[in-house]
């Protein structure tokens, strides 16, 4: 499993997982990041089962479990969170971040010890450490509860599956052309993202955001301009069509 | 509750991954050390002899600490593993408690479980003991790290006009080697933890 450190500024911290060597073949490549403030972390979108052990490992390398804190699940899919019932072996106390709609869907994947902390449609601000993080509904996209993370202090907003790209898992992690990146992008999300409206409401608001890094489950990560791109981009995208 | 052992084998990985940055730190204060002795010439030979012995335990620790840095991790994958089919057995077992209906359709993937948990237990327990062992190994080379702090502060007292840099130096090595041994025995005080509970 490869770590990339994203940001760094004393102990605020955003590391990325991801591109691992070994994954076994056949499950989708996914992004999982870690953001350290002070004594606490918060891992985002875990990862599925597959990836339960690899990760544990790499993430170790730079908090020990107790300091894990957090974990934060934006949907309810088995490449974001279905690890939860190992996780909650390995961090009692932890809790998790997810959107209300899924509570009882998502408890399905086995937690006895972690506590679940609802998300309210209209997201909210957590503590970590010495920052604040704000969870951004993007519902509809692509699930009907679902949540991006945003980072005012580092700039970084993690977009879950908006931006996704299915890619070899030796690709960079940067965006460095966006006409030969587009490509990769458009089928996912024309397939995967149901709603115009929500695609358009969530361009609005995220345009309003100061973003350095946009960082997707899936795929490279976009900096300046190609942050702008991407959102001009997905604009002019019509998504939920692509059934035939 | 104790400690799921994936978790311990993952933290013991840790602990030796930052031992191998305190060593290759450690290559690097030999490089400068060597580079200094072969500036101050006839008075450092005994320095210049002693950064070959720090090069060499650099790559031997960084060496070690790879390969248990892979033993653990392996642990902790088999240890996930064991894990799941543990769980599945305990379920199997929970079923044939309640009823016999069918319950012959379930013999394959219970024997199956039945094996795989005796199987992958039994690789943790020879993974565990390797980990003693490498770790015992690890012990060793901490001495021969302090033996070498030592004589580089006996070396540098008498190395003239660069008698303070070489001090740094060997102060450099005494801490790191004081690093090193910190993280190798916060990785055996984890396994030991881990047995007692066994
Ligand atoms: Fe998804
Ligand atoms: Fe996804």
């Amino acid at each position: 499993m490869l770590a990339t450190t994203l940001y760094e500024d004393g102990d605020h911290r955003w590391i990325m997982f991801g591109r691992d060597p070994n994954k076994t073949e056949g499950i989708i490549d996914t992004n999982q990041y870690l953001i350290q403030s002070g004594n606490q972390a918060i891992l985002l979108d875990p990862g599925g089962i597959e990836l339960f052990a690899p990760m544990l490992s790499a993430v170790l390398k730079f908090v020990p479990a107790e300091k894990i804190t957090h974990l934060f699940a934006s949907h309810q899919d088995p490449d974001i969170i279905s690890s939860l019932g190992l996780w909650d072996q390995a961090l009692p106390n932890a809790k998790l971040y997810s959107p209300w709609l899924w509570e009882s869907f998502i408890r399905h994947f086995g937690m006895e010890r972690i506590e679940y902390c609802a998300i309210p449609d209209e997201g909210m601000t957590i503590n970590l450490g010495r920052i604040q993080l704000q969870f951004i509904p993007a519902h509809y996209l692509h699930s009907s509860g679902n949540f991006h993370v945003y980072d005012p202090k580092a700039g970084i907003l993690m977009s879950g599956d908006v931006g996704a790209a299915l890619e070899a898992t030796d690709a960079p992690i940067w965006v460095d052309n966006m006409a030969s990146h587009t490509p990769k992008m458009k089928k996912f999300h024309q397939r995967w993202m149901p709603s115009n409206e929500a695609k358009l409401d969530w361009i609005r608001r995220v345009r309003q955001l100061n973003i350095n890094i946009m960082a997707p489950q899936h795929g490279r990560l976009f900096q300046p301009p190609y942050v702008n791109e991407f959102l001009n981009w997905f604009e002019e995208l019509p998504v939920g069509i692509a059934i035939r | 509750m104790a400690t799921p052992i994936f978790v311990t084998a993952a933290s013991i990985a840790a602990e030796l991954h930052q031992a191998m940055l305190e060593a290759k730190g450690l290559a690097l204060t030999a490089k400068n050390a060597r580079a200094l002795a072969v500036r101050a010439g006839s008075k450092t030979v005994g320095f210049k002899a002693i950064t070959h012995f720090i090069d060499e335990l650099a790559s031997d620790i960084i060496r070690q600490s790879q390969y248990i840095n892979g033993v653990s991790e392996h642990l902790s994958q088999h240890a996930v593993a064991l894990w799941r089919a543990t769980m599945a057995a305990d379920k199997f077992e929970w079923i044939s408690g309640q009823h016999s209906t069918n319950l012959d359709s379930l013999q394959v993937a219970m024997k199956k479980s039945y094996e795989s948990r005796e199987v992958l237990s039994a690789q943790l327990s020879r993974g565990l003991r390797e980990l003693e062992q490498q770790l015992e190994e690890g012990d060793k080379h901490i001495r021969t790290a302090n033996l070498i702090a030592t004589s580089s502060k006996v070396e540098a007292a008498s190395a003239g006009d660069f008698r303070n840099q070489l001090e740094v130096i060997a102060q450099n090595i005494t801490e790191t080697a004081d690093k090193i041994r910190a993280h190798l025995s916060r990785a055996r005080n984890l396994l030991g933890q881990r047995q007692k509970h066994n």
